[in-house]
């Protein structure tokens, strides 16, 4: 009889050479880039439409006396808001029917106005489709703010210069590495929620070739179907490993191009070294956790109709996992920070970020340990599920829970 | 459990969702036999099979496969042909046979040559490495049958293996069986078909609903019946008529009746003497057609003719 590591490696080896050298693995490849390149997109577009905010138009209906005061307090403030930048401001000569000349200042089609403001410092009214975050109300609050204390200043003779700020920069502080270290944090989570969100449908979908080609019957009658499993589970793993391989390959030669972007990654708190180890024990420890779960939820499935519709609540439960995870980022001692690291699928995703931000090394110890012992359960609980979808047969018995077949006698 | 036994099972029981499959299966199947399990669709031989190879667990009952209560325990020594065959379209047809060898412990590099040869030795020298998805329906239950044995196992289960293959491909594997079962290993398997039963199989189980009606040698079987004879006489009727045994029946001119536990030779005498006439008469063992019937009932002979013909149209 082969053993049981010997069993799993034959059904691992034979998965592992079908994946990589299917058309659909380039796709797996091609999934960073297709992230990436959503990012891109999504980033482009949210930079227009904040470009968008920043060139908001108000129209102040002012004589230039009474309109100059304002635009000099525009310009004061303006640098500070960097890129969301305060409304543009335009005069329009009042034409001595307020109500009717901020209609057609709102309804020109080419002066896109967003806002008109009207009765000056005194008494001002701004009329515009502006509900939203009240935003633009705010800054012209501050604009006319800071004009009506630079009149009052004004008339009281005196006049008040901004302020300069020396700046002595230092190479590293530790609420700027707390700063930085929590875009670390983030990455090393999101890498691991997409490597698994890309593994997913793979998990689910791979027992229907054995089962829609009658496989299945041949694999169990020679191999334990723990040993199935645990080869299938292996397999997708190493594919994983492929893809991170190739993944990170592509990203080095990516920054060897752009050498200037380099050095821009903030350290973790544990250093590099110790981070990447730990970033490949936790990915390990995540995908075997939700692996074995998705593995053993896609036994039921006989069609590609059943796996697509046991992919959407896996999905939303990936999202809310990598949801509570997010949440624990620089709040790790925090009630929910703990609940995280505890509930034993957030947990890997969570330590993660935890290892970018915190040099402790003891709970990550405790974690690995603590998400090991989950691991086997889970891979223990996903085996059973399988061999009951699979052969209709286990019961309550049997499996890597219980190892001893009941019913032969010695 | 018994020695000399490659399949040995007592009171094997099996339900599935409250309905009793199996209900109490005895069997002992000699090794370096040809042993059949005869029984119509539903009969519970698939299951028995599936839990004799451990593919699932029995409810009940004890089994022992190659001398160990474990089947998984002499996988590298089973080689097991399932009723609905299944093989990894893309793999190539030396990949699947060596894949399906390596499931049992033989070497991929071992499996790829013989999968080659054996392929080769079988006219499909041409496909070789041609994809399973590129191979005809009769191809590929070839390609699956030598991964079946291509580790040369002790003990070969085949579950319906006749099933859609055409009469030529039947016969090629009926001598396949024979050359195996004459290099030492034990073969069982499932049929509806009696023909295949009664040509190839030393002893055979006639299962219906779920349990053994009888389990024995074919002759055993045969012999539950007296053999048939049939006489024809120039003389229709007359006082010879008293000498037939009790159950004769006349049929188109031809009388038919049971062999009297005596013999022949008293009835032969008592006709003679009463001046039958004897015009032809003949002594004809009866068929495991015949026996199935006997021992299974009416209706598993009609169940078990249908399942033949379903088998005939898969």
């Amino acid at each position: 009889m082969m053993g049981f590591f010997h069993s799993a490696f034959v059904i691992a080896r034979r998965d592992f050479v079908a994946t990589v050298w299917s058309r659909t693995f380039l796709f797996f490849l091609m999934g960073p880039l297709l992230i990436i390149g959503l990012s891109f997109l999504f980033g482009s577009m949210s930079g227009r439409m904040a470009r968008q905010d920043v060139h908001a138009t108000v129209a102040v209906v002012a004589t230039q006396a009474d309109f100059e005061p304002l635009a000099a307090a525009r310009e004061r403030l303006n640098p500070g808001f960097g890129e969301r930048a305060l409304p543009t401001l335009v005069r329009e000569q009042p034409d001595g029917d307020p109500a009717r000349q901020v209609q057609a200042l709102l309804g020109n089609p080419s002066k896109r106005i967003l806002a008109v403001m009207t009765g000056g410092l005194e008494r001002p009214v701004l009329t515009g489709a502006i509900s939203g975050d009240g935003s633009i109300r705010k800054q012209m609050s501050l604009i006319l703010d800071q004009a009506a204390q630079q009149r009052a200043l004004a008339a009281a003779g005196r006049s008040a210069a901004p302020v300069a700020i020396e700046v002595v920069e230092t190479d590293r502080s530790e609420g700027a590495l707390a700063a930085t270290r929590a875009i670390t944090a983030r990455a090393g989570q999101l890498l691991l929620f997409m490597l698994t969100v890309l593994l997913a449908g793979m998990l689910l979908s791979n027992l229907l070739e054995e089962k829609s080609n009658k496989i299945i019957e041949v694999l169990a009658a020679a191999l334990p179907i723990d040993a199935i499993f645990v080869g299938k589970l292996g397999a997708m793993l190493a594919v994983s490993l492929v893809g991170i391989g190739v993944w990170v390959s592509g990203a080095l030669a990516g920054l060897a191009l752009l050498p200037s972007q380099a050095g821009s990654l903030p350290e973790p708190a544990v250093g590099w070294p110790l981070f990447v180890l730990l970033v490949l024990l936790y990915y390990s420890a995540n995908y075997l956790l939700l692996g074995a779960l998705f593995l053993g939820i896609g036994s039921q499935a006989n069609s590609v109709r059943e796996v697509q519709t046991l992919s959407m609540p896996v999905t939303v439960g990936q999202m809310l996992i990598f949801l509570l995870a997010s949440f624990a980022v620089g709040a790790f001692n925090s009630p929910l920070g703990l609940a995280a690291a505890i509930f034993p699928f957030s947990s890997p995703l969570t330590m993660v970020a935890r290892a970018a931000q915190t040099a402790e090394l003891w709970p990550h110890a405790l974690a690995l340990a603590w998400q090991a012992l989950w691991v086997w359960l889970t891979v223990a609980l996903g085996a059973r599920l399988f061999r009951r979808n699979v052969l209709k047969s286990g019961g309550a018995r049997g499996g890597m829970l219980r190892r001893r077949r009941t019913s032969s006698p010695s | 459990m018994a020695s000399g036994l490659a399949i040995e099972a007592k009171r094997l029981f099996k339900a599935f969702d409250g309905k009793t499959a199996v209900d109490g299966i005895d069997l002992a199947v000699p090794e370096g036999s040809i042993y059949g399990i005869l029984g119509p669709n539903g009969a519970g031989k698939t299951t028995t099979l599936r839990m004799l190879l451990g593919i699932i667990d029995p409810d009940r009952g004890e089994r022992s496969l190659l001398g160990r209560s474990r089947p998984l325990e002499v996988a590298s020594q089973v080689g097991y042909l399932p009723e609905e065959r299944g093989l990894y379209p893309a793999m190539t047809a030396r990949e699947a046979v060596a894949f399906m060898g390596a499931l049992r412990g033989l070497p991929l590099a071992t499996g790829r040559a013989r999968a080659e040869e054996m392929l080769r030795s079988n006219g499909l020298a041409d496909y070789v490495d041609k994809p399973i998805r590129s191979l005809s329906k009769g191809m590929a239950q070839t390609v699956q049958l030598f991964g079946t044995i291509v580790h040369r196992p002790r003990l070969i289960v085949l579950d319906e293996p006749f099933s859609g293959l055409d009469a030529i491909n039947q016969g090629r594997l009926e001598h396949l069986i024979r050359d195996e079962a004459a290099g030492g290993a034990t073969i069982i398997f499932s049929t509806h078909v009696i023909a295949h039963a009664e040509r190839l199989c030393e002893r055979i189980a006639i299962i219906a609903g779920g349990k053994v009606r009888f389990e024995g040698r074919v002759s055993e079987a045969r012999d539950r019946l007296r053999p048939q004879v049939r006489l024809r006489t120039r003389v229709a009727d007359g006082a010879w008529r008293s000498a037939l045994p009790k159950g004769a029946h006349h049929d188109d001119g031809l009388w038919s009746f049971e062999l009297p536990q005596a013999g022949i030779e008293p009835l032969l005498k008592a006709l003679i003497d009463a001046g039958a006439g004897i015009e032809d008469l003949s002594i004809e063992r009866p068929g495991l057609h015949d026996a199935f019937v006997a021992i299974a009932g009416e209706q598993a002979a009609r169940e078990l003719a249908d399942s033949a013909a379903e088998g005939d149209v898969r």
